[in-house]
């Protein structure tokens, strides 16, 4: 990872030396030893703080967007997860390939915080570093030996896509390891599973903590629109009041509108301060798309339409008695 | 098997609010066929009419269960005959996913029954409907999504 | 003071919640929140911070105030009622008992905010020493002790191992123990012992976390002249998404809109939590006070650091709780611009 991170440095610089780029984004370490935040540069100085580590999890594709407005071009660090986000926002018409300098970064999976402090409970960690068969957390009193397993994103253990699909330059070697992608539709399984009633208690259990922050929304990369739907007061789609309707209506009906669109990064699971699985949800769709339309993963090229925008003439669809599936 | 042998007590009559889109040149055609051919159908099923069965979006799902509906119906022309062409290819892909996803969030899915009808089908018509009321029926009203404060 | 083994805390929640609704720090689904709490369930009070803080209790996120009936072309409107039962809180940290004091400030202020003030009224609040901070929290840094009996409380505890220490502070306070006495007994010289040994420990815990350092009395200059470092919010407000997170977890938070509902034959104006993040807020007919996430980001720090404490006497409104340093997507928080500004101590 120091290598990595020396070689972020060493490029940012140089092409904000060589005026390659108006602006670099990528990560620095924040105060604390599980905080790494996204940090955008522009002048070559500034190199020098940038990092790669264990905790660079957040999604910088976005961000292209605005900046893309403030500068003409721009050098972005991308992970796999970010590629096909990036991708994505191709397809969506929200950025132009030429705007972008792509360094891309195989990834092997971020390690989550909240799942350190609920293996060493009270024992405050301080340090974490790679060790033979996971990683060693370090807190005053111990060492403690975990697998990867145990202290990574759940959407980094079942991720498809650890290697940038689209890049300028790749930096490090590509991830030959996928470690668990068919268990990726687990939890949807497991959902699917239950009856109807136990469905719907479980789901309202999860949006009855909704807060109605739009955190999810705002960091999604299928979610661009300047205008958004659920922001539109005077069309009386949905209002802020905190009601067990509303909290689902925002919910499913956000789920459909990037049906298909979804690149399944994880980020809005991530970001919920309330932790509700909202990947489950996108993830139900993607396996629907997977198995009644073939096999369609969003962002892994910039090219092939999304399965809501096409069809084909042969489509089977799963209501009607008869060509059903 | 009619409506009216299951009415058992009439202080506890359940009278489900079925809510059916349907698309103006196939299915709206059909049930007026139903209609002038003395088909019987409940008078339960309030029907909404748009232009094209591809018009209709989740919102408008949701927003019927959370106003009330007990079921939702979509109908529209058969593939290949769209008024508009390619209108109901999208309907058949959109509703695919959207079927299963009221199903996913707990939605029972006899409630939500998406169909293609045509202008001659007027016993098409009349059978979907009095298949989902009695689905319906015999699941009783539905309180999920509902808007709370919609109704006093 | 009395005190209470663990073992009997079952029997002391059945107690108390048939005569109250009592909130407890419940784990559901993975994450920690003040619920109400029902026979069985598992209180979960290891960790010091629960997700959301306990301000919906006071403050509900939705709450409707008038309703209006259209009946045959009349309008009739009806006042409704701050609804809710007498409730019991415990577990509450010495931050956010902090919180409701700064709540108070702005809702029980002339005018009164009755809604606000009538959930204040139906709570007993009983706080809990922090046996053991997280990396994120810094309530020093506001002069809030973490192991003391802090000021709002109606009783407050120490958990000292087997057992909790309660100590009645306030008339409502005192009526509760009196009502649940039986369960608790008299406390001797090793439990007094034991109680300093856990208060001690606790200012240990403290003097090690990272936040330590942040002195807000060497923040510089004048109100003007935070405010037009641009570049300082700048660097901030690019990466914002303009959520809210922040702002509807954060305890001392309280910006609400005015909506309306429309119902069949009826309508509703309520209220309901609001972010200074979102670009609609405040939106008039004339159009955006704030057009630029700087200012809007800008404008949220300037009230909790330089716009409160002038006039509420020097009070910051933030408790140091650190809610905002662990949930907000693009990891900014208060610490880092409270260090921007200066606000540091650099020998530490």
């Amino acid at each position: 990872m120091e290598n990595i991170t020396k070689k972020i440095r060493a490029i940012a610089k140089q092409a904000l030396i060589n005026k390659d780029v108006d602006k670099i984004l990528g990560w620095k370490k924040g105060d604390l030893w599980s905080e790494s935040y996204p940090a955008f540069i522009t002048k070559a100085e500034e190199a020098d703080t940038l990092i790669w580590d264990l905790f660079c999890i957040n999604n910088l594709s976005k961000f292209l967007i605005k900046e893309l407005q403030k500068h003409d071009k721009i050098g972005i660090f991308i992970k796999g997860c970010d590629s096909t986000s990036f991708n994505q926002l191709l397809k969506d018409h929200r950025i132009n390939r030429d705007d972008v300098v792509l360094y891309g970064i195989p990834c092997e999976g971020m390690v989550n915080p909240e799942k350190i402090k609920k293996i060493m409970l009270n024992d405050r960690v301080t340090g974490i570093k790679k060790s033979e068969n996971g990683f060693t957390l370090t807190s005053k009193n111990k060492t403690k030996d975990v697998s990867g397993e145990e202290i990574k994103y759940d959407k980094c253990i079942t991720c498809i896509s650890p290697n940038p699909v689209v890049y300028d330059e790749l930096l490090g070697d590509e991830v030959k390891n996928k470690e668990r992608e068919e268990e990726r539709f687990k939890g949807v399984e497991e959902i699917e599973a239950m009856t109807p009633d136990e469905r719907y208690e479980f789901w309202k259990g999860e949006f009855q903590r909704c807060i109605r922050c739009n955190a999810c929304r705002d960091i999604c990369p299928a979610c661009s629109c300047v205008k958004c739907v659920f922001e539109n007061q005077n069309a009386e789609i949905s209002g802020k009041a905190k009601t067990e309707d509303e909290d689902s209506f925002f919910h499913i009906v956000r789920a459909y509108h990037v049906a298909g669109r979804c690149v399944d990064c994880g980020e809005c699971a991530r970001v919920c301060p309330a932790g509700i699985p909202l990947d489950l949800l996108n993830r139900k769709i993607i396996k629907d798309i997977n198995e009644v339309y073939g096999e369609f993963n969003a962002g892994f090229d910039s090219i092939t339409p999304a399965p809501l925008v096409t069809f084909k003439l042969e489509d089977t669809d799963t209501f009607s008695k008869q060509g059903g599936k | 098997m009619s409506l009216d042998s299951n009415i058992a007590n009439k202080n506890e009559e359940f009278k489900p609010l079925i809510v059916a889109f349907c698309c103006n040149w196939c299915s709206y055609a059909g049930a007026d066929l139903a209609g002038t051919s003395r088909l019987k159908y409940p008078a339960n099923v309030k029907i909404i009419r748009v232009p094209c069965s591809c018009r209709v979006n989740l919102n408008f799902v949701l927003r019927a269960f959370q106003h009330g509906a007990d079921g939702v119906v979509i109908a529209g022309c058969h593939p290949g005959d769209c008024h508009y062409s390619t209108g109901n290819y999208h309907t058949r892909r959109r509703f695919s996913l959207i079927t299963n996803l009221t199903e996913y969030i707990g939605i029972e899915k006899e409630r939500f029954k998406v169909d293609w009808i045509s202008a001659a089908e007027g016993n098409k018509f009349a059978t979907v409907m009095n298949d989902i009321l009695e689905d319906v029926y015999k699941l009783g009203p539905n309180k999920k999504l509902r808007d709370a404060r919609w109704k006093i | 003071m009395k005190k209470i083994l663990k073992s009997n805390l079952p029997e002391l929640w059945q107690k108390i919640s048939a005569d109250f609704d009592l909130f407890l720090p419940l784990e559901k689904n993975k994450t920690l929140n003040f619920s109400l709490w029902k026979e069985g369930e598992k209180v979960n009070l290891d960790r010091v911070r629960t997700n959301a803080s306990p301000k919906h209790l006071v403050f509900p996120q939705t709450e409707t105030y008038l309703k209006i009936k259209n009946e045959n072309k009349k309008l009739s409107f009806k006042a409704v009622k701050a609804k809710g039962d007498q409730y019991v809180l415990f577990g509450v940290r010495p931050c956010d008992v902090e919180s409701f004091k700064l709540l108070d400030n702005i809702f029980l202020k002339d005018p009164v905010d009755t809604y606000y003030k009538a959930h204040r009224d139906r709570g007993t609040i009983i706080s809990l020493g922090c046996t053991n901070p997280e990396d994120s929290c810094f309530c020093s840094s506001f002069g809030i002790d973490a192991g003391s009996a802090p000021k709002g409380a109606d009783i407050a505890a120490w958990d000292i191992g087997d057992s909790f220490i309660w100590k009645a502070q306030s008339e409502k306070g005192q009526k509760l123990m009196e009502t649940i006495e039986e369960l608790f007994t008299d406390i001797d010289e090793k439990d007094l012992k034991n109680l300093e040994e856990e208060k001690g420990s606790i200012q240990e815990n403290l003097k090690d976390l990272p936040f330590n350092s942040l002195d807000l009395s060497k923040i510089k200059g004048t109100q003007q002249e935070i405010f037009d470092k641009e570049e300082i919010w700048n660097e901030f407000s690019e990466r914002c998404l303009a959520c809210g997170t922040c702002s509807h977890l954060c305890p001392t938070c309280h910006c609400y809109d005015l909506c309306d509902y429309k119902g069949s034959s009826h309508g509703e104006k309520f209220r309901c939590w609001d972010s200074c993040m979102s670009s609609d807020f405040t939106l008039m007919a004339h159009g955006n006070p704030r057009t630029s996430q700087m200012q809007r980001l800008r404008q949220r720090f300037m009230h909790k650091l330089v716009y409160y404490p002038k006039n509420h006497e020097g009070i910051y409104s933030c408790v140091g709780c650190g809610r905002c340093v662990e949930k907000c997507p693009v990891h900014i928080d208060i610490v880092k611009i409270i260090k921007k500004l200066g606000g540091e101590n650099n020998e530490l």
